[in-house]
C-alpha cells in the first residue's frame, strides 16, 4: 500500500495543478483519476529510509544549483561562439558515468545534454556516453570533474 | 509600464515570425534529412514561443493549454520520426 | 509589486527573444547537423522558458500550466535532440572534427552498425 500512496500524492498535485480549479469536486475527481494511473503503472516496492531523506534533499537542491550555473555558463558560451564567430573545434568524445543504476546514468546523460554545447549521441550497456562537444579539449578534462561529483552526488540522491 | 510590455511583446511576436519564415525557407534549402528534421523542431518550438506570446498579450490562459497540448504532440512527433529515418521502419 | 513583476517579465522577454535570435543564426552559420542541434535545442531551453516565466509572472492563473510546461520543455528538450542526433549517426550523416570515439566502438561491435542493427 505504501508505495502506491507515495505516487497518488505527486499525481494528484499535478492534476490539480493542470486543471487549477480548487473546488472539492474536482479534487475528488483528481484523486479518483491519480488513483487510476497509480494502479496503471504499478509501483516498486521500495523502502524509504527516513533517516537520509534530509542529506537526499540537501544533494537534490545542490545538484539543481549545479545545473543551473552550468546551464548560464555554457549558454554563454555558446552565444560567443554563434555571435563573434570563434573557431570550432567539435568531436565526440567517451565519458564513462560512474552510477550503478539505469536511473543515474539517465540523470546524468540528461543533465548533459540539457547544457548547450554538450549532447549525448549514444550510450552503450556499460554506461559509456558518447558525448558531442563544441570544443573537445577544453571540455574533456573538464567534464571528467563534473560527471564525478555528478555520479556522486545522485549516488546519495537515491541509495 | 504597461505600454512597454506591450511593445515589447508585439516586437517580439513580430520578430518570431520571421524567425519561423526563415526556418521555413531554411527547410526548403536544406542540406539533408536531418537538416530538415531539424527545421521542423524549431519550427514547432517558435509555434510554442508564438502561442505564449499571444497568451501574455491577451491575458487569457487557454493559449497555455494549446502550448502544453502542442508541445506534447511536438515531442511525440519528433521521435517517432527519428526513429522512423534510424531505422526504416515505425516499429 | 506589480511594477516589479512586469519588469521581470519585460527583461525575461527580451533575454529570450535574443536567445531565440542567437539559436536561429547559429542553426544558419554552423557547419554540421550535429553542431546546429546545439543551437537549436537552445531555442527551446531558454527562449520559451523565458517566455514562460514572463508569463508566470505577469498573468497570475496561470503559475501551475507554466510550471509545468517549464517542466515538460526541460525534460523533452534533451530527449529530442538526442533522439535527432542519434538517428543523424546511425544513417551516416559526415561530422566536421577529427576526434570520434564512437567510431571504434560501432566498429568493434558489428551488430549495431546503423540500417543492420537487429531490432531488440
Amino acid at each position: 500500500m505504501m508505495p502506491y500512496t507515495r505516487l497518488l500524492i505527486p499525481l494528484w498535485l499535478f492534476y490539480m495543478l493542470l486543471t487549477n480549479n480548487w473546488q472539492l469536486s474536482n479534487m475528488v475527481m483528481g484523486m479518483v483519476v491519480a488513483g487510476w494511473v497509480a494502479w496503471l503503472l504499478r509501483p516498486s516496492e521500495r523502502k524509504i529510509v527516513w533517516r537520509t531523506v534530509p542529506g537526499a534533499l540537501a544533494a537534490a537542491v545542490y545538484y539543481l544549483g549545479i545545473l543551473l550555473v552550468d546551464l548560464a555558463q555554457s549558454g554563454w558560451q555558446v552565444v560567443r561562439i554563434i555571435l563573434f564567430n570563434q573557431p570550432i573545434n567539435p568531436g565526440i568524445i567517451a565519458i564513462p558515468s560512474g552510477c550503478d543504476s539505469e536511473l543515474g546514468t539517465a540523470l546524468s546523460a540528461h543533465a548533459i545534454t540539457v547544457t548547450p554545447g554538450e549532447m549525448v549521441v549514444e550510450i552503450n550497456e556499460a554506461g559509456v556516453m558518447y558525448t558531442h562537444c563544441l570544443e573537445v579539449d577544453k571540455a574533456a578534462e573538464h567534464m571528467e570533474r563534473a560527471q564525478k561529483m555528478r555520479a556522486e552526488l545522485l549516488q546519495r540522491i537515491f541509495i | 509600464m504597461e505600454q512597454i510590455l506591450t511593445a515589447v511583446l508585439y516586437i517580439s511576436l513580430f520578430l518570431h515570425l520571421c524567425m519561423i519564415g526563415a526556418t521555413a525557407w531554411r527547410i526548403w534549402a536544406g542540406d539533408n534529412v536531418i537538416d530538415r528534421l531539424i527545421g521542423v523542431d524549431l519550427i514547432g518550438t517558435f509555434t510554442l514561443a508564438l502561442l505564449v506570446i499571444v497568451a501574455l498579450l491577451g491575458g487569457r490562459t487557454i493559449f497555455i493549454d494549446v502550448a502544453l497540448g502542442l508541445a506534447a504532440l511536438g515531442f511525440v512527433s519528433i521521435i517517432a520520426l527519428s526513429k522512423y529515418l534510424a531505422d526504416e521502419q515505425m516499429f | 509589486m506589480t511594477p516589479i513583476l512586469q519588469f521581470i517579465a519585460i527583461i525575461a522577454v527580451i533575454v529570450g527573444t535574443l536567445f531565440s535570435l542567437v539559436g536561429i543564426l547559429g542553426y544558419f552559420r554552423l557547419p554540421d547537423v550535429y553542431t546546429r542541434l546545439h543551437a537549436t535545442g537552445k531555442v527551446g531551453i531558454f527562449g520559451v522558458v523565458l517566455l514562460l516565466v514572463a508569463t508566470v509572472a505577469v498573468t497570475p492563473l496561470s503559475i501551475g500550466k507554466g510550471l509545468i510546461l517549464i517542466a515538460l520543455l526541460l525534460v523533452a528538450g534533451p530527449v529530442a535532440s538526442h533522439a535527432i542526433a542519434s538517428a543523424a549517426y546511425r544513417i551516416g550523416i559526415p561530422m566536421t572534427g577529427k576526434r570520434d570515439d564512437l567510431q571504434q566502438e560501432l566498429h568493434s561491435e558489428p551488430g549495431r552498425k546503423g540500417k543492420q542493427r537487429i531490432k531488440p
